[in-house]
């Protein structure tokens, strides 16, 4: 077993100026937090609000550097955005003023791995073929704004996917989309991830989601976030044609989450980070992770 | 300073739609959905719609025409003479071709002040939008000179460079570059962060990050203020030329009055009108036309 991503000790703080106070404090949104995620893993990512998934995703993406500990990809420290992973986000973050196809294939603009440069025609093959894989041929000339909120985000795994990355950081994906649309972009993107062998961290509010999904399902705990657990979802005869959301074994590792996720939740609340101002930070923020500590006595005890 | 920055925009914008909903009005939608059978009632509702909303005008017109004749007192007249001698009055000067001299003068200086003031303010805005610290030192400064009227410094100019062609090309640039200016630092300054991350996890550099996403996403902003710089440097260069000029239709406007050729001076003062429409046309498509994507699906 190879890990083809790494945290080791990984603590991400930030400064933030609460509310009503002139000086700064210091938020801790990862602390100290280990994990490795296999090579051609399947591994989703559940917390409460604000228990720092998208911090976590961010060091990976390379888009912000960790306080103290480090991060790993192929055994190498990451130290920015790389060609190696793709994001893909919430709220699609498409160009608007590109087409589907120019989307799909700005990643390609420059040169590729081998030095090389696509020509325009070669990058729009390209962008044709990865759109076709999510199911838009045919697509290529439309703009954002002519495209549905699953359609766009089709895109947005099209490009993700267009520049070979081998590993795919999806953070919420589906969260903006409607039941329906949601399953089958989770469909196919279990069918893609089978026929590309990618390493995929997907983070998600949806317990169902995270199980369904993942191989492995990442439980954070509440602010500050720490690895709580590792859920191995063993679902027998995944592949087969049934609704497997029914079966038994589904059920128990659903509620194995579900449980692990609540108390986390509750958590959250108890500590008043329910009441999160829009500026990001909590009235009652420990200060220096001191008061954080009882919390987690309490929670021991 | 960011509100600062926004006012105008914001004011642009309403501007913007005011502007496309007068132009692509129930006229276009209309001929959109009207084909090939009911081609002939479509074209007809068409020039209905053209005929209504042509009627401002008309009436305009033709009070302008019938006013004078019927309505004001012989000793208005002669100020206030009907459209026909207007018309009149305006064809000589074509024949003579003098009117295309003014307007060759006047469009000379504002083409080469507006120009100036394009490259200038871009170029300017997107060095001090990029450097952050550049823009807290230079925005003071800036705030006043945008809020010095540039009518008032007409005389300095006019001091520095004489009353030949450089004073009025450089007053033409000052009042046209603010708009660019500011504009292109709002449309820098505001670009969606989360298009920022997505760009920089594609591995942009930048570089790259700056010509393929902070410039295109600016681009539409960038307009508008290229919009308003034109209105501008019209407004100030008809002004300019009033003062102290030997050719340009603000020329024309004023020594027609004071050789009391009534009749010529409202040609000058149409033409003037005529140019501006023609100026505010021709950006409102440009705009349009880098703005596209904006566009929402339907409007
Ligand atoms: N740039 C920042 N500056 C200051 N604080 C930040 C910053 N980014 C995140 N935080 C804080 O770090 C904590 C974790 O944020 P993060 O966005 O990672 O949460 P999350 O788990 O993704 O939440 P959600 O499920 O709501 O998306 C939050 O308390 C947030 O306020
Ligand atoms: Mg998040």
């Amino acid at each position: 077993m190879t890990a083809k991503i790494s945290l080791r000790n990984v603590s991400k703080q930030f400064t933030v100026r609460p509310a009503g106070s002139a000086g700064t404090t210091t938020l801790t949104a990862i602390d100290s937090l280990s994990l490795d995620v296999r090579d051609g893993e399947f591994l989703t990512l559940v917390g409460p609000s604000g228990s720092g998934k998208t911090t976590l995703l961010d060091l990976l993406a390379g888009l912000s550097t960790p306080t103290s500990g480090e991060v790993l990809v192929d055994g190498r420290p990451v130290t920015g955005p790389g060609k190696d992973r793709a994001v893909v986000f919430q709220q699609y973050a498409l160009f608007p003023w590109r087409t589907a196809s120019a989307n799909v294939s700005i990643g390609l603009e420059g040169k590729g791995p081998d030095g090389r440069k696509l020509s325009r025609r070669e990058r729009a093959a390209k962008a044709s073929e990865y759109l076709k894989l999510v199911g838009l041929a045919g697509f290529e000339d439309r703009f954002p704004h002519e495209l549905s909120g699953g359609m766009k985000q089709r895109v947005a795994i099209a490009r993700s996917l267009a520049y070979e990355p081998d590993v795919l950081l999806m953070d919420e994906p589906f969260a903006a989309l409607d039941a329906q649309t949601r399953e089958q972009l989770q469909e196919e993107l279990l069918r893609i991830w089978r026929t590309t062998g990618k390493t995929i961290v997907f983070i998600t509010h949806g317990i169902d989601e995270a199980v369904y999904l993942g191989q492995r399902v990442a439980v954070l705990s509440a602010r500050p976030g720490r690895l709580k657990a590792i859920v191995d979802v063993d679902i027998p005869d995944r592949d087969g044609g049934e609704d497997i959301r029914s079966t038994p074994a589904f059920v128990e590792q659903r509620h194995k989450v579900w449980t692990l996720l609540h108390d986390e939740v509750r958590l959250a609340q108890d500590a008043g980070h329910r009441k999160i101002l829009p500026d990001g930070t909590a009235p009652d923020e420990p200060v220096l992770g001191e008061p954080a500590a009882t919390t987690r006595e309490r929670s021991a005890a | 300073m960011s509100a600062t920055l926004t006012k105008p925009v914001r004011t642009a914008v309403t501007d913007t739609a005011v502007t496309t909903t007068t132009a692509t009005g129930p006229a276009d939608s209309r001929s959109a959905v009207g084909c090939a059978p009911a081609g002939l009632s479509a074209a007809a509702s068409r020039a209905g719609s053209w005929l209504w909303k042509a009627t401002g005008v008309l009436a305009f017109l033709a009070l302008w025409e019938l006013g004078p004749l019927y309505l004001a007192a012989p000793s208005t007249r002669v100020f206030l003479p009907p459209l026909h001698e207007v018309l009149l009055a305006w064809g000589r000067l074509f024949e003579s071709g003098s009117i295309q001299g003014h307007l060759a003068a006047s469009l000379g200086r504002s083409v080469a002040g507006f120009g100036i003031a394009l490259v200038a303010g871009v170029s300017l805005g997107l060095l001090i939008a990029w450097y952050g610290r550049l823009n807290s030192v230079l925005n003071p400064l800036l705030e006043l000179f945008r809020n010095t009227a540039a009518l008032a410094l007409l005389p300095v100019f006019t001091l520095l460079l004489g009353i030949g062609e450089e004073s009025k090309v450089t007053i033409v640039a000052y009042a046209a570059f603010f708009p660019v200016l500011l504009n292109t630092i709002a449309g820098v300054k505001t670009v969606d962060p989360l298009l920022i991350r997505a760009a920089k996890s594609l591995g942009l550099n930048s570089f790259r990050l700056f010509q393929k996403v902070i410039l295109p996403s600016a681009v539409p902003t960038i307009f508008t203020g290229i919009r308003m710089a034109g209105t501008a440097s019209i407004l100030v260069l008809i002004a300019a030329e009033m003062v102290g000029a030997k050719a340009g239709l603000g020329y024309l406007i004023v020594n027609a009055q004071s050789s009391f050729l009534i009749p010529d001076m409202y040609a000058g003062i149409l033409t003037v009108s005529l140019l501006g429409l023609a100026v505010n046309f021709l950006l409102v498509a440009l705009e349009r036309h880098f703005s596209r994507w904006r566009t929402a699906v339907g409007a």
